[in-house]
């Protein structure tokens, strides 16, 4: 059986959204998506599925406050405690048993409530080998980039290339919240963070929302739908003690592109997939994505990075939303929210940064730091 | 000419302020036991080890995560074990700016799977990947069986 987004809703992503609450937010996006799809929630959606950790929402059992503003009060609801890839997988596999038709999945960032992100953050740390230390959790990111960097041997400037990159396409997208033309010694010489990233490599906090509606391939009809099917879902960790993952390579993410891939049926994703959105939330975490998922050789992210080949116009446009660096940072939506833009693109709907004659591409995500968690969809258009 | 600095300050608004209640005693575990009481009383570092895939993890767990096997034996890590990855970190735990920045390395050792995370002592000039480095223990009578009775890993040479 063929599964379908069948609708999109997505709030803009902004630094702050003080008029709203939470809960507004995600009726908002919500709003939005079943105004798209066409659908009633009260009558129409068989399971709604949501992605939140409580310590981001700054309360306990965070599916409790779920239903209502979803439409989802007296339904079947759950919540998926990661990212909202790994939602839309849940989601996927819920059509796929044929109990459900049509399911909603949302993933939401209030980061703008959470006074001490990085205490927050810090939380995710092993407590007893790695908290205790007393660094900022960015430090992992740092020393990741620092080992990707030299084992790929990729120039230090293919970083700012992301970042100007990323931060130019948000122009042309009216809902990213830090879109910059940047000039690359300004990207180069800004403050410094983490070395090798500097405070323009990592991607800055963003509230949002993102809500998708699937459909199996007959609901997708009865409802008139113009549906971008998911080909393929996949999902992976690496081993959870950041002393013994692959610093450099991005396991979690090989694995879970393998996956998909394999459901996909794609064999050479460099040739076969035409756009890709994935995690840069680090700007070094772009090039050892497209690395790990197959979308470029080992050490050749950068250098393709600085000849244009992820541009708008390159050879596979990568982010071309303006990604999480241009965007926001929107914590568990970030995966999401790559997947909703994906599927705007293949619906020929996204606007200004509409790329041409896209047919398949690829959503990846990452849980952020200090994870080795990652999910990667395919979609496609058409056959 | 865009504005590079917004506000995420979500403060000046109305909004009701609160805090998570949330305080705990992390278990060291067997394996951890082990680790910190030799660290402790006897200024060693242990791995635990893997007889059936000859894998020796750091920090010492008491599984093993290829076989799943139950993991009972012990063994010293080198003496001297070799920088792996380094980073300079400009603001302390909390996102303030630092007056002298911090550097943090992931330490690695011969014939041991994983490593260990930790502050170098060395200025950020020094900091360098390929670096041989040695643990710098605090005295003693100071050791109280935590991954700080480690002050850092300071060069072999200076």
């Amino acid at each position: 059986m063929r599964v379908g987004i069948i609708g999109i809703g997505m709030t803009a992503f902004r630094p702050a959204t003080p008029e709203y609450n939470w809960k507004e937010l995600m009726f908002e996006a919500a709003s939005r998506a079943y105004a798209d799809a066409g659908v009633d929630p009260r009558s129409d959606v068989d399971s709604f599925l949501t992605c939140a950790e409580d310590y981001y929402e700054g309360f306990g059992i965070f599916d409790e406050f779920v239903p209502d503003q979803l439409g989802a009060a007296l339904r079947p609801t759950c919540t998926v405690s990661g990212d909202g890839l790994q939602g839309l997988a849940n989601a996927f596999m819920q059509i796929e048993t044929g109990l459900v038709d049509v399911a909603v999945v949302e993933a939401h960032s209030k980061a703008s409530d959470i006074v001490t992100l990085e205490g927050v953050i810090e939380h995710a740390l092993d407590p007893v080998w790695n908290k205790p230390l007393g660094a900022h959790p960015f430090v992992i990111a740092g020393l990741e980039a620092d080992a990707y960097l030299r084992a790929t041997k990729t120039p230090r400037k293919a970083l700012a290339a992301v970042v100007q990159k990323n931060r130019r396409n948000a122009l042309k997208n009216p809902l990213a919240a830090y879109a910059a033309k940047l000039e690359m010694d300004e990207v180069l010489s800004s403050e410094e963070r983490f070395a090798p990233l500097r405070s323009l490599d990592i991607a800055n906090p963003a509230d949002g929302c993102v809500v998708l509606v699937l459909g199996s391939e007959t609901a997708a009809t009865k409802l008139h739908a113009n549906p971008v099917w998911i080909r393929g879902v996949g999902w992976a960790s690496d081993s959870p003690s950041l002393e013994t993952r692959d610093w450099a390579g991005g396991e979690y993410a090989r694995l879970a592109a393998a996956m998909a891939y394999r459901l996909a049926k794609i064999r050479r994703p460099s040739t076969e997939i035409d756009l890709a959105e994935v995690d840069d939330r680090f700007s070094f975490k772009e090039l050892l994505h497209l690395e790990a998922i197959g979308l470029a050789k080992k050490g050749e992210a950068g250098k393709r990075a600085l000849r244009g080949d992820y541009g708008a116009d390159g050879s596979l446009p990568v982010n071309v939303s303006g990604g999480s660096l241009g965007c926001g940072n929107v914590f568990e939506a970030t995966g999401l929210h790559r997947a909703a833009e994906v599927a705007l693109q293949l619906r020929g709907d996204a606007g200004i940064h509409q790329v041409d004659g896209v047919q398949v591409g690829v959503a990846q995500s990452w849980r952020f730091v200090p994870s080795a968690t990652g999910a990667v969809a395919v979609l496609g258009v058409g056959r | 000419m865009t504005f590079l600095d917004r506000t995420t300050d979500a403060r000046r608004f109305r909004h009701w302020e609160g805090n998570v209640e949330a305080d705990y005693i992390y278990t060291s575990g067997v394996a951890g036991e082990r680790f910190f009481v030799a660290l402790r009383d006897e200024g060693r570092i242990l791995a635990s080890r893997c007889t059936s895939c000859d894998l020796n993890y750091l920090p010492p767990r008491m599984f093993c995560e290829d076989c799943f096997a139950e993991l009972t034996e012990y063994l010293d890590v080198p003496k001297t074990g070799q920088v792996a990855a380094v980073t300079v970190a400009y603001e302390d735990r909390t996102g303030a700016k630092l007056s002298h920045p911090q550097v943090w390395g992931f330490v690695i050792f011969k014939g041991i799977r994983g490593g260990l995370l930790h502050r170098l002592l060395v200025p950020p000039a020094r900091a360098r990947a390929g670096l041989a480095v040695r643990p710098k223990l605090r005295p003693r009578e100071a050791r109280t069986g935590t991954i700080a009775d480690i002050d850092g890993f300071e060069p072999v040479r200076f």
